[in-house]
């Protein structure tokens, strides 16, 4: 693994998390065109990071709760007496 | 109806619309649809008391995920749980590199045909789950909710050094729990470095 390997690996969790300046980015970019393994490993990791997102997303609030706090925002906002 | 009840009526709309965010969040950290509706109902009671202290403008969900942290880590302090290790030293793993050493081709296959299509569904949520609670807090805001470092720093009252070392241990502590429930058979040097 040669320098340019080790700097950019030190940016992925930045670059995944879009935590980078621009010319950062650019810098990681033009590493990941010239390096296939380097680029392999941020594809993966990028992926992961979507995948945690997609399978917790998928609970919803149940009704009761949703109802009791629309209630909360309505009810007492009235004004009072 | 005066000006002030429409006012405040709207601007509690504005913090209804994050219910379900706010709920996945609390199942991730309670770990129990009971107590994680409990979670969810203390932080919009306090967040209609502190209403005013709210700045319009200013990053709604951010503020609501503050309070519901702050509940959810008093209510531990609270109970007596004792805190989890957060300084422990993490062993560096990742999936795509254990993978690489097995002499798998991970470059042909998704981190969602090695986890979940071979799994029973639920496996991402139970790995996060089990994940220490810094760690977890970090996790889930930054990946599922996709705050900024610099929000987490501000939500959770830490470093953004902090926001990142704890990701990263985060990350591969769950990318190894995740490998474990896919059954691969773990290296002799991992199943050392373990707890």
């Amino acid at each position: 693994m040669g320098d340019h390997c080790e700097q950019t690996m030190r940016r992925l969790n930045t670059y995944i998390d879009r935590e980078l300046s621009d010319s950062e980015v650019r810098n990681v970019k033009a590493h990941l065109d010239d390096c296939p393994p380097c680029e392999q490993v941020f594809d993966f990791q990028a992926e992961m990071k979507r995948l945690v997102r997609k399978e917790c997303c998928t609970d919803d609030a149940p009704a009761r709760l949703r109802d009791w706090v629309r209630q909360l925002g309505t009810e007492k906002s009235k004004p009072a007496g | 109806m005066d000006q002030r009840g429409v006012g405040m009526s709207s601007d509690f709309s504005l913090f209804e619309r994050h219910l379900d965010a706010l709920y996945r969040s609390a199942l991730r950290l309670t770990r129990k649809p009971e107590d994680a509706e409990d979670l969810v109902q203390e932080t919009y009671l306090r967040a209609y008391r502190y209403r005013n202290r709210f700045k319009p403008g200013t990053n709604e969900k951010a503020w609501l995920f503050t309070i519901m942290t702050n509940v959810f880590r008093n209510r531990l302090r609270k109970r007596g749980a004792p805190e989890d290790p957060i300084d422990q030293p993490g062993t560096d793993f990742s999936i795509y590199d254990q993978m690489r050493r097995d002499g798998m081709p991970v470059h042909l296959m998704s981190p969602e045909e090695i986890i979940v299509d071979r799994g029973f569904g639920d496996e991402v949520k139970h790995a996060l789950e089990e994940l220490p609670v810094p760690m977890r807090m970090v996790v889930v805001l930054v990946d599922v909710e996709d705050f900024s470092y610099k929000e987490v720093a501000s939500i959770l009252g830490i470093k953004i050094g902090t926001v990142m070392s704890r990701l990263h241990r985060g990350r591969q502590a769950l990318q190894k729990k995740l490998w474990e429930y896919s059954g691969r058979p773990k290296a002799p040097s991992l199943a050392v470095g373990a707890r």
